[in-house]
């Protein structure tokens, strides 16, 4: 009987894991989930960049200032015939993986620093907090240009100089979220259950900090590809022939007008990767929300 | 009990067509009629109200009673015309106010209505007053006259109207909150107020006030009540009508006195049963009802209480039933009564084999134990008897609050001492700010005294059941991985073992298996609470300390849990202190009962001694508090101190009944009352004057 079986499906609906998910949520959920998958995407893509490109980055593969879509090139050539495909990717590859890795480091800095102040309160908590804004107080760009001047200009001093000044973030978030997750109840009842301080951390607190960071983390992805690529346009970054957007876009501005593509197609580059950035970020924060 | 299918009042359709003109021609201040809400969440329907038919007589106080879910709140919105009308709200049925069908009424009238004909009153008033003014200006804005604030304040027992009109909402007490937003809702001299739960977040003796208030109210201005409760004493301490609500319909209405002595709906049998009251057998558990309340995601075809209806019939399932009149004034939408029954018989062609009766027993609840052995004798005896588990001695914890110069000191116990021998049940009972939970943390050690000491038999293990049990597991762990946890916690290495344990704990506190992959979200308020006892007992300890574990849960639930409690602690053989606000429940669980005001005991004795023979004047007004407990409430003088400032003296002595001259100077002790053995009262007063 039709009017039973809607009737007991119902029933069945309430035991966990039969929840079933329907349509409309399902599509939502759907939506979010590839935005907040689209950073993976990018990661394989520009991991497979040696693959995908035509050509090398480095040598000459034919005349210079080839418009896109001539002679092969998709994207044109540069100034001294290289392909400008080539060098997008290979620019893309480097923007995103250091953006990551600044990234990654103020994560494990972050949050050490923010868990070991939140757990262990007192002087330890004020102590290492004034420390996390004494770094947060650094003007970022200016003491990328310190370390580059002090170091040598090269792609890894000035992720060493972004780093120094990315972490206190993550600290910060990482504080707040634990102590407002000591004061739940579930903390006490772990402490009752005779959990020691290092499980109670790593198993009570640290996953409840897991959205906020996400989320925080994958707008930063963004953020940050801006700021390597406007040092980079400034000249702080890999020295010349290695393919780098934002300097690639600042060497070739001179030709702007007449042969566009070799200043506008690094830009591009630079655009989506930040895009894809926020856009997983919004995801992400969806796919929380409905949790 | 037998349930009997009385059908001495035989109703025909045409009787049901006389209850609705009953309806029509009597004067009505409201009258909503066959009113369905839908509500689409993620997609799927919602359903609020299916079909609902309740009329609200001038002057007169209507109790919708009903567990959460049962669409009380939701038809108590749609009278105030505050249900938003968006695309995922579907509503038919018609709404009456002053004979107009607010449906029809432009947005402009329904304005005009809730101005001059509808007042309201929730049960937060925190969040329901602007946090922001002062409540001169909030009531100003309804009164239109400073005057005519500070008349209403007045009238509605606030204490120096004048001074708390430049008051801001945090710096009034909850009970006077509460006040402020009934004066509010009587400002414009309102037809009708709706008052979802206004004494749910207050306490026992401040709830008696607030009743007492709307009763007044009621007499002083004429003015109607819709009164939203899940607690059927409440009721019955102020209404003239009870309308019981299960999974959006009403299943029986009628007068107060009707439904609760003579209640004919078996669900509204099932919630009288399983409500804790003082009075009855407290050694018989309590009577529960099985399975879980109606998903309101589900279209049921029959009677949306069938599956959990121990007089269901197998037409239960596939014909609903509708309200019918069964005595003068007595509606029940159940097919047992009525001509409801004799009508399908002779439709349906259906035998009376088939309307045999499901045996009405005491909570058949899902693998619990059998009933509980009565309570051996000497558990009432002195602690003397017995080897001592807990000895608390002097405690005193005070906490530092506010910081720079409103800096105070908070005074949570102020020298509590209390002997718990070896397996007794203890019930600390008192009200909000009374230190009971602080007592309570300190002998689990989650807080430390400032004084005083705090002694456990050696070797004893102490878990603790907390009030959220929600919150209490922690959110992104399963039921297993916690259980597990906890017997990895205590040593137990083998692999093998923890899993039968835990499915063994899981089974004892009546967990469904499959729930133990679960996480807390996904588990309902009583699988939740059962969750949280299986970890408290999984590696059985000696002390189990519970913090009001049924207060926020479903009088069914309620019910349900403290059965559990009483189960485990005599199957582990535990010693059980039992924190409650509420005495009916420390009744049923508890030996002794120690009675707490203000961080200090007042009353400790034995439960009958307590209960039979209550001698601090503190007990006696919080016994006779107690919703439903026949006798009239003893009125206290205001709010519970605050223990920020704790009067001198004998601390209960502003709001003392019976208080003399020398109260206010002389700190009283806990002395043994001459009457009878074992029983302590702090008042000189009162021992003197026996």
């Amino acid at each position: 009987m039709a009017v039973t079986e809607v009737y007991l499906r119902g029933q069945q609906a309430k035991l966990p894991g039969q929840l079933r998910i329907r349509s409309q949520m399902f599509k939502k959920v759907r939506g979010n989930t590839i935005m907040a998958a689209l950073p993976l995407i990018v990661t394989a893509l520009v991991l497979l960049a040696p693959l995908l490109a035509p050509h090398s980055p480095y040598t000459v593969a034919g005349p210079a200032f080839t418009p896109p879509g001539h002679g092969g090139f998709l994207l044109g050539s540069d100034s001294v015939g290289r392909d400008e495909l080539s060098r997008v990717l290979y620019g893309m590859r480097a923007s995103w993986l250091s953006a990551l890795a600044v990234i990654a480091s103020g994560l494990v800095v972050g949050v050490t620093i923010g868990t070991v102040a939140a757990v262990a309160g007192g002087w330890v908590d004020s102590l290492l907090m004034r420390f996390t804004d004494l770094f947060l107080s650094l003007p970022g760009p200016v003491l990328a240009i310190a370390v580059v001047a002090a170091l040598g200009p090269s792609l890894l001093h000035t992720l060493i100089g972004v780093a120094i000044v990315w972490w206190p973030f993550y600290a910060r978030i990482v504080r707040g979220e634990i102590r407002s997750l000591s004061a739940r109840p579930h903390l006490e009842a772990a402490k009752m259950s005779g959990i020691g301080v290092m499980r109670r951390t790593l198993r009570h607190l640290l996953p409840g900090t897991f959205p906020a960071l996400v989320v925080t983390a994958s707008l930063d992805i963004g953020n940050l590809v801006l700021t390597l690529a406007g040092l980079s346009f400034l000249g702080l970054g890999s020295p010349a022939p290695s393919p780098e957007l934002g300097a690639m876009s600042a060497r070739n501005l001179t030709f702007l007008l007449q042969d566009y593509w070799t200043a506008v197609m690094p830009g591009i580059g630079i655009l989506i990767l930040a895009l894809v950035g926020n856009i997983s970020g919004d995801g992400l924060r969806g796919l929380m929300k409905d949790r | 009990m037998q349930f009997s299918t009385k059908q001495s009042s035989v109703v025909t359709r045409d009787d049901w067509n006389s209850v609705t003109e009953r309806a029509t021609t009597s004067s009505s201040v409201a009258k909503v009629e066959d009113y369905h809400v839908t509500f689409t969440r993620s997609g799927s329907p919602v359903h609020a109200l299916r079909g609902v038919n309740l009329e609200v007589g001038e002057s007169e106080i209507v109790a919708l009673v009903g567990e959460s879910g049962s669409g009380k709140s939701v038809l108590g919105l749609s009278m105030l015309g505050l249900l938003e009308k968006t695309s995922n709200t579907s509503v038919t049925g018609k709404v009456f106010l002053q004979d107009r069908d607010i449906a029809l009424a432009s947005a402009a009238e329904i304005r005009r209505l809730r101005r001059e004909y509808l007042g309201a009153i929730f049960q937060d008033p925190m969040t329901s007053l602007n946090p922001t003014m002062r409540i001169g200006k909030q009531l100003g804005e309804v009164t239109g006259s400073k005057s005519e604030s500070v008349e209403l304040l007045q009238s509605v027992g606030i204490p120096e109207p004048e001074r708390r009109m430049s008051a801001f909402p945090f710096e009034l007490s909850g009970g006077l909150r509460q006040r402020v937003m009934i004066a509010m809702a009587l400002a414009g001299r309102p037809k009708l107020i709706v008052a979802d739960e206004p004494t749910t977040a207050l306490d026992v003796t401040v709830q008696a006030q607030i009743l007492d208030l709307i009763k007044m109210s009621r007499e002083r201005f004429g003015t109607s009540f819709v009164l939203i409760t899940h607690d059927l004493g409440v009721a019955a301490m102020v209404a003239d009508r009870v309308v019981v609500m299960y999974g959006g319909e009403v299943v029986e209405s009628g007068t107060t006195k009707d439904v609760l002595n003579s209640a004919k709906h078996p669900y509204t049998r099932a919630l009288l049963a399983s409500r804790v009251t003082l009075s009855g057998d407290r050694h018989r558990r309590i009577a529960t009802m099985s399975g879980e309340a109606v998903d309101s995601r589900i279209s049921v075809p029959g009677c949306a209480f069938e599956p959990r209806c121990p007089a269901a019939m197998e037409i239960c399932n596939s014909t609903k039933p509708h309200l019918c009149q069964v005595e003068d004034l007595h509606d029940v939408s159940c097919l047992r009564y009525g001509s409801q029954v004799d009508d399908l018989r002779l439709s349906n062609g259906i035998d009376s084999t088939q309307m045999q009766i499901r045996s009405f027993t005491d909570g058949g609840e899902l693998r619990e134990g059998a009933a509980v052995q009565e309570i051996d004798s000497s558990a009432s005896d002195a602690v003397g008897k017995r080897e001592i588990m807990i000895t608390a001695n002097d405690v005193m914890v005070t906490f530092k609050v506010g910081s720079g110069g409103s800096r105070a000191m908070l005074r949570a116990l102020r020298g509590a001492s209390l002997q718990v021998g070896t397996g007794e049940a203890v019930a600390v009972v008192g009200e909000s700010g009374s230190g009971k939970s602080t007592l309570l943390r300190a002998i689990a050690g989650l807080n430390t005294p400032s004084s005083g000491q705090i002694e456990l038999r050696a070797g004893s293990k102490v878990q603790m059941v907390f009030q959220d049990s929600g919150a209490s597991l922690t959110p992104w762990m399963t039921v297993e991985q916690l259980l597990d946890e906890r017997l990895v916690a205590t040593g137990v290495r083998d692999k093998h073992e923890r899993q039968e344990r835990i499915l063994a704990a899981s089974d004892s506190v009546g967990l469904y298996r499959q729930m133990l992959s679960a996480k807390a979200y996904q588990l309902s308020g009583g699988q939740r609470q059962r969750a949280a006892l299986a970890r408290s007992v999984v590696v059985p300890p000696e002390i189990l300390l519970c913090d009001e574990p049924t207060s926020a849960l479903d009088v069914s639930l309620a019910a349900v849990v403290l059965n559990l409690i009483s189960n485990l602690r005599k199957s582990l053989g535990m010693t059980l202190i039992f924190v409650t606000h509420d005495l009916a429940v420390a009744r049923v669980v508890a030996d002794r009962i120690a009675v707490m005001y203000l961080g200090q005991f007042v009353e400790v004795g034995s439960t009958d001694q307590v209960l039979s023979d209550p001698t601090h004047p503190y007990t006696k007004a919080l016994l006779s508090a107690v919703p439903d407990s026949g006798s009239t409430p003893i009125l206290l003088n205001g709010d519970p101190a605050s223990p920020l400032s704790v009067p001198s003296g004998c601390s209960f002595h502003p709001r003392c009944p019976s208080v003399v001259g020398s109260c206010s100077s002389t700190e009283q002790y806990l002395t043994i009352s001459p009457a009878s053995r074992g029983h302590l009262v702090a008042c000189g007063v009162a021992l003197g004057g026996q």
